[in-house]
Parts: C-alpha cells; sequence; structure tokens
C-alpha cells in the first residue's frame, strides 16, 4: 500500500517545486506589484487545490466554494481586528464580538472549524439532493449558497459592516507561510487522489449506478471529499484575508468563482497538476490582458478590443473555448507522477494464483410474489424465483418482458416494488444498491456501464476494496489474468475493444466477492464464438468464487446451454419454469418465442 | 384580508417574470438536459437593445417589440454557437460552456458599453395606481399578471395543439428518445431557444418597464430566481415552472411584509433562497415534482 503513495508524494513535492519556482522567478523579475501578483497566484493555487479535491474527484460541478472562504475570511477578520478599530466600524457586533482580539494562530483554527460547521450542513444539502457526477441539484445549491452568502455579508452590517469590509487585519510577514501550505495541500491533494475514499469517489464520478453496484456507498467518499476540500478552501482564504489585511463581501463572490473555476478547467479538473498549470497560466493571462488593456500599450486597430475589462473577456473566453473544444482541459487526468512513475523502481508482482477460496458456503438468493408499475404500466406481476450458490439459473424472454426490471429489482435499483427479496431468509428488501452488493449480489449491466476514464486494473481495484473491510480475498490480479486483461491492466477502460469491456464488467461484479452474479445480457452484441467462450469464462469464474448465477438472454438455445434451470418471463409474468429440455417443450415458450398457438 | 390580497398581487407581479424566465429554462432543459445559465443572456441583450433604440426616441410599445426581438435573436444565436456542437457532451461540460457565455455576454457589455448602468425612460404611467375597493393596485401589476396570462395561455395552446408543442412535450418526458431524432433534434432544439428566447423577451420587457436601465450583471441577476424557480416546480416539468416562479414571487411578498422583522427586511432575499435550498434537503427532486427513477 505504500507504494501506491510514493510517486504521488513525489510528484505533488516536485510540483510545488515547479510552481514555486516559477513564482519566484517572476517576483525576482518583476516590480512590487509583480510580488503582490505572486503572493495572490500562490494563494489561488491553494484555493484551486481545494476546488480540484471536490470537483475533480466527485465530478460535481460547484460555483459556491469561493463562499466557504466568505465564512473562514469573516471569522479570521473578526477575530483578529484590533479591537480599537472594531468600535469605530462595527460597535455593535453580537457575540461580545467588538470587544475580542485573538491571536491569528487561534483564529485561523476558530475559521477552519466554523467553515467545517458550514461545509456540513451545505454537505447534508448535497447528499440529500441526491447529487452525482454533473449533478444539477448540487450546482444549484452550491450557487443559492453563494448567492445566500454573500447578501448575509453584504446586509448584515452589525458584523460585517457592508460592502465596505474590514479592514486592520494584522497581515503576514513574507510569503513563507504560504509557499508551505501549498506544499501540504498538494500533497494532501494527490494522496486524497490515491486513498480509498478519493478512488471511491472517482468511481462514483464515472458512474453512480455500477458503482453503487459494486458496492460503493456514494455518500462518504463524496463528504470526505467535500470536507478535505472546505478545509483546505477556508485555510487557503485565511491567508488571503491576511495578506491583504482587509476582507470584504466581493473577495469570495462571483468573480472569485469565475477566476478559480477557469484555473481549475484549463489545465484539467480531474489531475492536480493540470490545476497548478491553470493557476499559472490564467494568472500570467490576465497579468498580460491587462497590460495590452492598460494605457501604456497602444496596438493600431486593435483599440476596440484592447479596454479595460478585457481580462473578464478573457476568462470566458477561456472557459467557454476550453468546453468547446477541451473539455477536459490541456491535462485531461494526466499527473506529473505518471510520468516520474518511469524512475520509480516498483517490485515486480508474483505470478497469480487463484481468484479466490469461497467455494462450499451455500446460499440462497429468493424474489417472492415481485411486482413493480412504471407510470401505469405493469412491468412485473407477481414474479417469484430463486437461485442457489453454485448452479446457473436461466432468465428469458421476448423483449419488454421484464427481465431486466427483476434484475433491477433483485439489486435495489426499483424503489417501491411489490414483493419481497430474500437472502437465506434474510429480507433484503428496500435496501440500497450498494448495501445489496455488500450482501453479495452482484450485477452487470445491459448497456456495459464502465467506469471509463479509470484503468482496467482500478476498474476492478474498487470494487474489491469498495469490500475491504469485509476480508474476502479476491486476488486482482489473478481476475485480470484470468479475463486476459493483463497486457492492458492499465490502459483506460473506454480504449478497450467491446468484448474485453464487457469481460472487464464481469470481473468487475466478481470482485466484489459476490455470492450471486446477476448478468443482463452478458453476451449481447457478440459473434458466436465470443459467445460460447464468454460462457465458458462465465461457468469458470462462478465455479471459482462458487457463486450461483442468473443471466438473462433472450437466445434460448443459448441459455439452454449453460443453464441448470430456467425461468421465462413474458409481458411482466413468469410463463414457465424448470430444466431446458422441460421449457424447451413448454407450449407457452414456444407461443412467446416461435408465434405457436 | 386587505392586506393578504395586496401582497398576493404584489407577489405575483414579481413572480411572472420568473415563472417566464423558469418556463423557458424548463422547456431547454427538456430537449437537451441542459441548465441554462446563459438564460438571462436574452434580457440583457434586450436591455441594451431598448436603450438603443430609446436613444432614437422610439415609444415604448416599439420598444417591446425591440426587447423582444433581441431576445429571440440572442437565444437562438447562443444555441447555434455554443450548443450546437456539444449535442453529445455531459451535464458538467454543458453547464460550464452555459456559463462561459453568461460570462462572455457580461464582460463584452462591460467593455464596449460600459459597467455603470444605462438608463432609459420607463412608461408614463408606471408608478400609477388605480383603485379597486379598499385596494390600491398598481397599474404595472395588473398589466404583468394580464401579459403573463395572455402568454402562459398563448404558450400552453402551442404545446397542446401542435405538432411543434407535441414532439417538445414529448422530448421533455423521454430525453433519449428526442436524442434518437437526429437532424430533426437541431430544428427541435433551435425551436424550444426560439420559444425560451420568446418567454426571456416577454419577461424582460415587464421588467425593463420597471427598472428603467441596462447593465451588464442583469443576466446573470435575473437567472437566479429564474433557476430557483424552475427547480422548484421541478427541471423538465412545464406546469412546475410557473408555479414555481408565481410561488418563489409571493414567498419574497410575504417574508418582506410579515416574516422578517424590518430591520432585516434588507436580508428578504437571502433569506427566501436559503430556506429553498434548505427545502431541498426534504425535496430533492423538486418541491412540486414526481420522483422519477433512472433508466438502466
Amino acid at each position: 500500500m505504500r507504494e501506491r503513495f510514493l510517486a504521488p508524494t513525489v510528484g505533488a513535492v516536485v510540483l510545488w517545486g515547479v510552481v514555486v519556482g516559477v513564482a519566484s522567478i517572476a517576483a525576482a523579475l518583476g516590480t512590487s506589484s509583480t510580488n503582490t501578483l505572486v503572493t495572490q497566484m500562490l494563494i489561488d493555487a491553494i484555493v484551486v487545490v481545494g476546488l480540484q479535491v471536490f470537483i475533480g474527484n466527485t465530478g460535481m460541478l460547484s460555483f459556491g466554494h469561493p463562499a466557504f472562504g466568505a465564512y473562514a475570511g469573516y471569522v479570521v477578520a473578526l477575530l483578529t481586528m484590533p479591537v480599537s478599530r472594531k468600535l469605530i466600524q462595527i460597535p455593535d457586533a453580537p457575540w461580545g464580538l467588538a470587544e475580542a482580539e485573538v491571536d491569528p494562530t487561534i483564529a485561523t483554527f476558530a475559521a477552519v472549524a466554523v467553515t467545517l460547521v458550514v461545509g456540513a450542513i451545505v454537505g447534508l444539502a448535497l447528499v440529500r439532493s441526491g447529487a452525482s457526477s454533473g449533478a444539477v441539484a448540487a450546482t444549484m445549491i452550491t450557487l443559492a449558497f453563494l448567492f445566500v452568502t454573500h447578501e448575509i455579508a453584504l446586509n448584515w452590517t452589525d458584523l460585517t459592516d457592508g460592502g465596505g469590509g474590514l479592514g486592520f487585519i494584522p497581515r503576514l510577514d513574507g510569503r513563507l507561510p504560504i509557499v508551505l501550505t501549498l506544499l501540504v495541500v498538494l500533497l494532501v491533494g494527490r494522496w486524497f487522489a490515491e486513498s480509498r475514499p478519493g478512488r471511491l469517489a472517482k468511481a462514483v464520478r464515472e458512474d453512480g449506478l455500477a458503482a453503487a453496484a459494486s458496492g460503493v456507498d456514494r455518500v462518504r467518499p463524496q463528504m470526505a471529499a467535500l470536507f478535505l476540500s472546505v478545509l483546505i478552501i477556508a485555510v487557503g482564504a485565511v491567508l488571503r484575508v491576511r495578506a491583504l489585511g482587509s476582507m470584504t463581501p466581493s473577495f469570495f463572490y462571483f468573480d472569485y468563482t469565475l477566476l478559480t473555476l477557469a484555473m481549475l478547467i484549463v489545465g484539467g479538473r480531474n489531475s492536480l497538476t493540470g490545476s497548478m498549470l491553470g493557476v499559472v497560466t490564467i494568472t500570467a493571462g490576465i497579468e498580460f490582458t491587462r497590460i495590452l488593456a492598460g494605457e501604456s500599450v497602444s496596438v493600431p486597430g486593435l483599440d476596440w478590443l484592447l479596454r479595460p475589462n478585457l481580462s473578464d473577456l478573457f476568462l470566458g473566453g477561456a472557459m467557454l473555448g476550453f468546453m468547446l473544444i477541451r473539455p477536459r482541459g490541456l491535462l485531461g487526468d494526466w499527473e506529473l507522477d505518471h510520468w516520474l512513475r518511469r524512475w520509480i523502481p516498483l517490485r515486480r508482482r508474483s505470478a497469480p494464483g487463484a481468484v479466490s477460496d469461497r467455494s462450499g458456503r451455500k446460499h440462497i438468493l429468493e424474489a417472492k410474489g415481485i411486482g413493480a408499475t412504471f407510470s401505469g404500466f405493469r412491468a412485473l406481476s407477481d414474479v417469484s424465483l430463486r437461485v442457489e450458490t453454485g448452479e446457473i439459473v436461466g432468465l428469458i424472454g421476448p423483449n419488454g418482458a421484464g427481465k431486466t426490471t427483476l434484475i433491477n429489482v433483485m439489486s435495489g435499483l426499483v424503489p417501491g416494488h411489490d414483493g419481497q427479496v430474500l437472502l437465506d431468509d434474510e429480507d433484503l428488501t428496500g435496501l440500497a444498491p450498494h448495501d445489496l452488493a455488500a450482501r453479495g449480489i452482484g450485477r452487470t449491466f445491459q448497456n456495459l456501464r464502465l467506469f471509463s476514464d479509470l484503468t482496467v486494473r482500478e476498474n476492478v481495484e474498487i470494487a474489491r476494496i469498495a469490500h475491504d473491510r469485509r476480508g474476502h480475498d479476491i486476488d486482482v490480479d489473478a481476475l485480470l489474468h484470468a479475463a486476459g486483461l493483463t497486457d492492458v491492466a492499465d490502459r483506460r477502460a473506454s480504449e478497450l475493444d467491446y468484448g474485453n469491456q464487457r469481460r472487464l464488467e464481469l470481473i468487475r461484479a466478481t470482485a466484489t466477492a459476490p455470492a450471486f452474479l446477476l448478468l443482463d445480457e452478458p453476451t449481447s452484441g457478440m459473434g458466436e464464438a465470443e459467445s460460447s467462450a464468454m460462457v465458458d469464462f462465465v461457468r469458470h469464474l462462478a465455479g471459482e468464487i462458487g457463486a450461483g448465477v442468473l443471466v438473462i438472454d433472450h437466445d434460448l438455445h443459448f441459455i439452454v446451454s449453460i443453464c441448470d434451470r430456467i425461468y421465462v418471463l413474458d409481458h411482466g409474468e413468469l410463463i414457465a419454469s424448470g430444466s431446458p429440455d422441460v421449457v424447451r417443450n413448454d407450449a407457452l415458450v414456444r407461443a412467446a418465442y416461435l408465434g405457436e398457438d | 384580508m386587505i392586506a393578504v390580497l395586496q401582497q398576493l398581487v404584489d407577489g405575483l407581479g414579481r413572480g411572472s417574470a420568473y415563472a417566464l424566465l423558469a418556463l423557458g429554462l424548463g422547456l431547454i432543459f427538456g430537449v437537451m438536459h441542459l441548465v441554462n445559465f446563459a438564460h438571462g443572456e436574452p434580457v440583457t441583450v434586450a436591455a441594451y437593445s431598448v436603450y438603443a433604440a430609446a436613444m432614437f426616441g422610439a415609444p415604448w410599445w416599439a420598444l417591446a417589440v425591440v426587447a423582444v426581438v433581441a431576445a429571440v435573436l440572442t437565444s437562438l444565436a447562443i444555441e447555434f454557437a455554443g450548443f450546437r456542437r456539444l449535442r453529445a457532451a455531459d451535464d458538467f461540460t454543458l453547464l460550464l460552456t452555459s456559463f462561459g457565455i453568461a460570462v462572455l455576454v457580461r464582460a463584452g457589455f462591460s467593455m464596449w458599453v460600459s459597467t455603470t448602468p444605462r438608463q432609459f425612460h420607463r412608461p408614463a404611467w408606471i408608478f400609477d395606481t388605480v383603485r379597486a375597493g379598499p385596494l390600491a393596485l398598481e397599474i404595472y401589476d395588473l398589466v404583468v399578471i394580464a401579459v403573463t396570462a395572455l402568454t402562459l395561455v398563448g404558450t400552453w395552446l402551442l404545446l397542446q395543439k401542435t405538432m411543434f408543442g407535441l414532439a417538445l412535450r414529448a422530448a421533455a418526458e423521454d430525453f433519449d428518445a428526442a436524442r434518437l431524432m437526429g437532424a430533426r433534434a437541431n430544428r427541435l432544439i433551435a425551436g424550444a431557444f426560439a420559444l425560451a428566447g420568446l418567454l426571456a423577451g416577454i419577461a424582460a420587457v415587464l421588467i425593463l418597464m420597471r427598472r428603467g436601465q441596462a447593465e451588464p450583471d442583469m443576466g446573470l441577476d435575473i437567472l437566479l430566481p429564474g433557476l430557483l424557480a424552475a427547480i422548484i416546480g421541478g427541471l423538465g416539468r412545464l406546469e412546475g415552472a410557473v408555479l414555481g416562479g408565481l410561488a418563489l414571487g409571493v414567498a419574497q411578498s410575504a417574508f418582506r411584509a410579515w416574516i422578517l422583522p424590518n430591520s432585516l427586511s434588507r436580508l428578504t432575499e437571502a433569506a427566501v433562497f436559503g430556506l429553498i435550498a434548505l427545502l431541498f434537503i426534504f425535496r430533492p427532486e423538486g418541491i412540486l415534482s414526481a420522483r422519477r427513477a433512472e433508466r438502466v
């Protein structure tokens, strides 16, 4: 496990060195205003790391993260301002704040603590909104949060003295605290991305449903990312306020959201290296447009363009241009340590052995009297079936018969259905998908749901680590080997061909060490030879982990060739069940399949 | 009782513009799963067009036409320049694209016009009131409510009685099926943007009559209540958007009049929006919307 963090650690330190190096050179070459700019850039870098930890890992777009900075900024301002000054500006401040004056270090801790409490409230709203990658509700909540925070800061004048803000805050000496903080947050940010919660958050970002079906509870990793990002932004905000010596409502409002978001996405929101590149690029770009738009520069024929506020046009243009042409930013999800890894010797992995040795335990999965209705359409009525470990059970029926719906019910994706789902007589009805996965019900999807931007190995590892605490010893390397994916283990899942993607989805489900595998058309879109290889593979895997399999297909011949027992659905009702021979000769089945009367 | 009626009229007047904007946002969300952060920009462009036309001394009925035309054209231009290239993009990209467009429009007006507001004349009757029994009603509120009601009836007829309306409603019901329509989807989406632009243009007229000025920030300012209204109603549910807008307006009036003490009345917006954000904790799918399961 330690090895996993070695390259990221080195990478983060090198990245820090580069950013600070660039900053120092710029500061040494420039004037005193460049010096202020460099300080500002390093603080922005800290805030952008905070944004990246949340937006990059969860895929949720937040407009409101700078508002966390507003809370931290006001706390530190209110606690460290000299009392003499407070009596002039905010004599009526509540909670005795007008008479309080605290050491800046203590004030910083207080600021972070208050901001984390605010983060918990926003986090609760995000969780309840069912937020996942790209979720609109999440973005709206953060936008409302930004707006409300600004309104409060602007209008609660007893506390904030309104739009003019608070001043005379003790200032930092020198840049050293900022530079060191940047190192710490880069390390923490990079470690988080490689940590268990970080990787689970990324799985949810890539595909929330598939993550749930792999046993990932989205809430905890997302909240971990939120709290870490709030913490980093609070610290960044404290530094910003203390560097400037003042605090106003507009410091952490819309324009700062715009600036930091542009920095994040230009370099690549999924990469810390990318976001640092964005910080430097955008800072340089803004400075450049400011000089161009200033009095001292005049380019014949371009006067119409070189006007005040050009930097806003630059920010908007950068944001729009990247979204249209290169939405993943300059670097995508590339990190410096991906490149450094070549020079860091890693231990060779030993040859893969068995996947697991879980066979021998007997379980029974049962669905009893399942019914489901979607806006008036009865998709399933009173369907019951049972699967035991060690057997392969088929579920067939024409299109629209309700096969997928039944598997969805059994994996927790259909809230409010009728009937019960039982595992060894324990009622699992109503449990969330990730809880069902944790109890040993794994599944695949008809239209492939992989974590497309993660590597093949990560796809499988995530399914395994989601179950780490249950002590199953699934060997990821052995699974990759069994699926013939060892050579492509470090490629992105999206780069595989279709057959390999299908096999990957299957071993990902297997990596949760399931007692039961529910497979939704594992051979769909495959040719005959490929299909039969897939069938052998399913048998082999199920045998090795001792799982029971429920497999959907509409190809009768295929199902008959692999299954011990078969259930037949038509129009949401069970019309036949039994051994392959019995089902093949059933009159109702022949009618449903062949149109015979 | 009279005070309640008075506030109700005030709230409906305020909420009308929100409802029209929310309806447009809902239409666009229906056809391309986009929460359009640039949907306030047709209002901004309409405002500056009105400012320009007013300099030539145009009367208000002509200014209204200018505003609506400018809004429709802007909405279409946004679709054509931005979203036409992004049909298959993920939600994150779409959101940030619309945000980028909004920022660009704001920056453009700041650069080439001014960051300070530009004034134009208001209709002469704008602050007049009529007495209806014990009620003193502003003519403005009555005009707003009447125009909004007519617009909503017209939109409803369009959605119910025409093929275009049927296609829009079908798209809102089943986005994936709409996406499969391919080239015809382009026309449908452009149509949705045009209709949304028209509604935004009418909202712009209602807003500008009272405000009498244009400023670079106004699009994003106006967008937030519109967005919240759309979300209160459940995004993509058109009746919900209208009800959400009206409810938001009435809530603001009620908060200002009764709920907050005078000293805190400036926190009305913060209180109302904060409350709505908190409501998400209890009804994440929108206050009026039914829960819908994701398809697998």
